[in-house]
């Protein structure tokens, strides 16, 4: 047998994709829907952003167009789990359901092959808007475009995708211990929605609780000071590339334990 | 020579939770649970062969497919040993899933959304299979059932069926030296059921497959297995040729029969016509299980007939479940 | 009688939903946690105001009304789009239609025991909370009575809105980008993200006239309301009963139209 490396799992995902894009593109009402209704959450949560910061000039010295920075770099980061990770909405019905043991044997990886199913093409919808977003109010706020910019936004906004996932692979991992973890899942992915907020608006205790426990401040915060406040960068803030790695890994134990241990429960 | 499977002396429990019942009862659980130890497996050893079939045979929830899950490694035993050609399956889920393929009758395996060549192309990669074995395999497929029109149907179109066709054939694909294959006949019609039964045994021939299969059709064991395994409660009943189990329910049918007046009655009525059998009656029908070896059913039916008014009659073979409880109450000898 | 089949639904779903006990308590911690980012975040932005009144509305009065505009969220979402959506889906609806009890109705029946616990357990919690951080500045008095009110109708308003949409499901295979969509509609439209007061006059003139400010605005400004004007009252309760009738009505006949056009043409 030939080890299984990175190329393999690659290759495997990529046909895959490929073949899971055109049975969508077949289904063309759906695809059709589904686009719109992403659309329409994403201008529904501008038009909210909008109408909330149209009476307020800034908040705690973060002005419009910083938070529309935050609000753009949340989405893009939010963009891998929507596209990769969306099965992991559906996991809680195959343990239900039973289900789940056919993804127990085959020769890879489990997670991987779980995950591996779905591709959610919709977040490339939020991913445009997102681009979009940054841009808008990079522009607004006057900062010079410079490649180590660049390159300093894109590794940070890997970090935050990370840690989203991370986030939700735990939450979706609940199922296999816990009868409808829904609202498990569902309070991760409402929590999201205050990433794009700056934490420095809370109290001590939940600075602390939303930079350790549920760590959302790494999804669009932290990474931003790096650009936004590029003199005044916190510890934390350089160390979220292995914060959002360690996340991720313990994410996919924690997830594969489950898987594990339900089979060893399960009729 | 070493078998493929060697199980010894395998236990796995389960803890599972005590719920109360009415809303009292859904209250109080939600503050203090209780829980108690199921034995799922109790003690099993059995050694499988190189291209064996065995029929793995057993009711509801006596552990069938507890030891399945064992043997493909999703679950650890909770004492005991499993080797898997050489491999301890739990340990290294992976190695041996390579050597494996398993059907879930109602649960495909596939792509929903694919159609079923991309699926094999993706299972090709996924099992590492070179393109000389995949040709040839698809070629033997090509010969032994007509595939061509399900190539490059999407799996979610499919009849159930088509469907289980498609899984086994996915199970198959990549060589594996055992096949496992649970209730693959469930819910088909006959001709669909004589189908696969027809695929089975021509793999098994053509691959030396060893193939386990959980069901409960006597048809698929009479048509399939040279060996029965029986598992009732987690405890092992039977393990033996079928010719051997043929002795116990060959010369069984039961008859059922419908007449007027309350059937619980009436079936009293009829026990004593006819001592030599048992007689049972549930809402629709009246069951007599006639041993043909002491009277042929139709003598029965006639004698039954001159003194009740039969409205409706239908003749069954006897079921798995139905011997089972004939070697458990009777024992083996 | 006839009452008693519908409350023998009601007493299955509060069994139902008691069985997952931990699925309760993370909806209850949720609402919390969810409760001290609003405080947090609006204090802030409170704190950057030039006055403390904004748009007619006090800081506690922003969170008593954001709070408990996601209190009723959590308590009145049922998924009945999801559920039905799923049921259609699947073929099971078959089954459900020859029961001896109209659909539309074993289905609000059917969550009515989870109404029942998640009042208990996530509301009224809630409530008590937010009763005691905001320090009296819920009003004890006939509000809560038209609040009470108030809310019932804003249950029958959802359902039936909820209803239309899950029929929308008979004619496409998208049940999720349709669900978005009213998701995303209803909660901005209704004023649960952000209160209607902070609306723009042409946009407020607007939603002003659509049904869905029936479901969180109308309960939630009775409830802040501390000396109601009967005049407004009625106003209030009134539009929100021409409401809910009209909504009953059109979601009666359009499911109707519909498993009619179904049946026929053999779905």
């Amino acid at each position: 047998m030939k080890r299984k490396g990175l190329r393999f799992y690659l290759r495997i995902y990529f046909k895959i994709l490929a073949q899971d894009i055109k049975s969508k593109m077949s289904y063309r009402a759906d695809f059709i829907i589904s686009t719109l209704g992403m659309i329409f959450t994403n201008i529904a949560g501008f038009v909210s952003f909008w109408i909330l910061f149209r009476s307020f000039p800034s908040i705690k010295g973060w002005s419009y167009y910083e938070m529309l920075f935050l609000y753009g770099f949340s989405l893009i980061s939010l963009t891998p789990v929507q596209c990769l990770f969306d099965n992991n909405w559906s996991l809680r019905i195959y343990v239900y359901s039973g289900d789940f043991i056919k993804y127990c044997f085959r020769p890879i990886n489990l997670f991987f092959y779980y995950q591996s199913e779905v591709f959610d093409i919709k977040g490339l919808g939020q991913f445009a808007f997102g681009i979009g977003t940054l841009i808008y109010s990079w522009n607004k706020i006057g900062l010079a475009c410079t490649p180590l910019m660049v390159l300093k936004i894109v590794v940070f906004l890997i970090t935050a995708s990370l840690i989203m996932i991370a986030l939700q692979n735990a939450a979706a991992a609940t199922c296999f211990w816990i009868q409808n973890s829904f609202y498990i899942l569902d309070l991760v992915f409402r929590f999201k929605d205050y990433a794009k907020y700056p934490v420095t608006i809370f109290s001590p205790v939940f600075k602390f609780v939303f930079t350790f426990l549920m760590p959302i401040a790494f999804i669009a915060y932290y990474p931003s000071l790096v650009i936004l406040r590029p003199d005044n960068v916190p510890v934390l803030t350089w160390l979220s590339p292995v914060i959002g790695c360690i996340f991720f890994y313990i994410s996919y134990k924690i997830w594969m334990y489950g898987a594990l241990k339900y089979n060893g429960t399960g009729s | 020579m070493s078998s493929i499977i060697e199980i010894r002396n395998v236990t796995k429990e389960f803890k599972v939770l005590n719920r109360r019942e009415g809303l009292k009862g859904s209250i109080k659980d939600l503050f203090s649970r209780d829980y108690k130890t199921v034995t799922a497996v109790n003690n099993i050893s059995m050694s499988i062969e190189q291209g064996e079939i065995v029929g793995y045979l057993g009711p509801n929830g006596a552990g069938k497919s507890t030891t399945i899950k064992m043997m493909t490694g999703v679950l650890e035993p909770t004492s005991g040993e499993i080797l898997v050609d050489g491999n301890v399956p739990y340990k290294n889920r992976s190695k041996n899933a390579q050597n494996i393929g398993v059907v879930f009758g109602q649960r495909s395996q596939l792509w929903w959304a694919l159609p079923l060549i991309e699926s094999f192309r993706l299972l090709k990669d996924v099992y590492q299979i070179g393109d000389k074995q995949y040709d040839s395999i698809i070629e033997l497929y090509k010969s032994l059932v007509d595939i061509e029109p399900l190539l490059h149907k999407p799996v979610r179109q499919m009849s159930l069926g088509q469907r289980t066709l498609s899984d086994i054939l996915a199970a198959f694909l990549h060589d594996p030296k055992i096949v496992f294959l649970d209730e693959p006949t469930i819910g088909l019609d006959v001709s669909m059921k004589a189908k696969i039964r027809t695929l089975i045994n021509a793999l098994n021939k053509e691959k030396n497959t060893t193939v386990i299969l959980t069901t409960h059709d006597m048809g698929d064991v009479d048509a399939l297995c040279r060996r029965i395994v029986i598992i009732d409660k987690g405890k092992m009943l039977y393990d033996n040729d079928i010719e051997h189990l043929k002795s116990f329910f060959g010369s069984y049918r039961t008859l059922k029969i419908r007449v007027d007046g309350d059937l619980k009655k009436q079936s009293e009525v009829i026990q004593k016509e006819v001592p030599d059998f048992a007689v049972s009656a549930d809402d629709e029908w009246i069951s007599v299980l006639v041993d043909e070896d002491k009277k042929k059913v139709v003598d029965v039916l006639s004698q039954l007939q001159s003194s009740y008014s039969i409205k409706d009659m239908k003749l069954e073979e006897i079921s798995s479940e139905d011997v089972i409880r004939k070697i458990y109450e009777e024992g083996v000898e | 009688m006839k009452l008693k089949k519908y409350l023998t639904l009601t007493r299955a779903g509060i069994i139902e939903s008691l069985q997952f006990r931990l699925s309760m308590l993370v909806m209850v911690a949720g609402n919390l946690l969810y409760l001290i980012v609003i405080y947090f975040l609006w204090k802030a932005i409170y704190a950057s105001a030039d006055s403390d009144v904004v748009n007619g509305m006090t800081f506690s009065d922003t969170l008593i009304y954001l709070v408990l505009a996601t209190a009723l969220f959590n308590f009145m979402e049922m998924y009945t789009v999801w559920q039905v959506g799923r049921d259609i889906q699947s073929g099971k609806i078959v089954l459900d239609l020859v029961k001896p009890m109209d659909y539309r109705r074993y289905i609000f029946w059917s969550f009515s025991g989870a109404f029942v616990t998640n009042f208990f357990c996530t509301f009224l919690p809630t409530f008590i909370v937010v009763a005691i951080v905001t320090n009296g500045a819920i009003h004890m008095g006939l509000n809560l009575l038209y609040f009470a009110v108030s809310v019932v109708l804003a249950i029958m308003v959802n359902f039936s809105i909820d209803f239309i949409v899950a029929t929308i499901c008979l004619y496409t295979e998208s049940i999720w980008g349709i669900n978005m969509m009213k998701q995303v509609i209803v909660l901005l439209l209704s004023g649960a993200t952000v209160p209607l007061a902070f609306f723009p006059d042409t946009l407020r003139n607007v939603v002003d006239h659509l049904p869905f400010q029936a479901i969180y605005n109308a309960p939630l400004t009775l409830l802040l309301d501390g000396d109601p004007d009967m005049k407004d009252v009625c106003i209030t309760l009134g539009t929100q009963l021409a409401w809910c009738v009209g909504m009953f009505i059109v979601s009666k006949l359009f499911w109707k139209h519909s498993i009619k056009q179904i049946t026929v043409n053999g779905g």
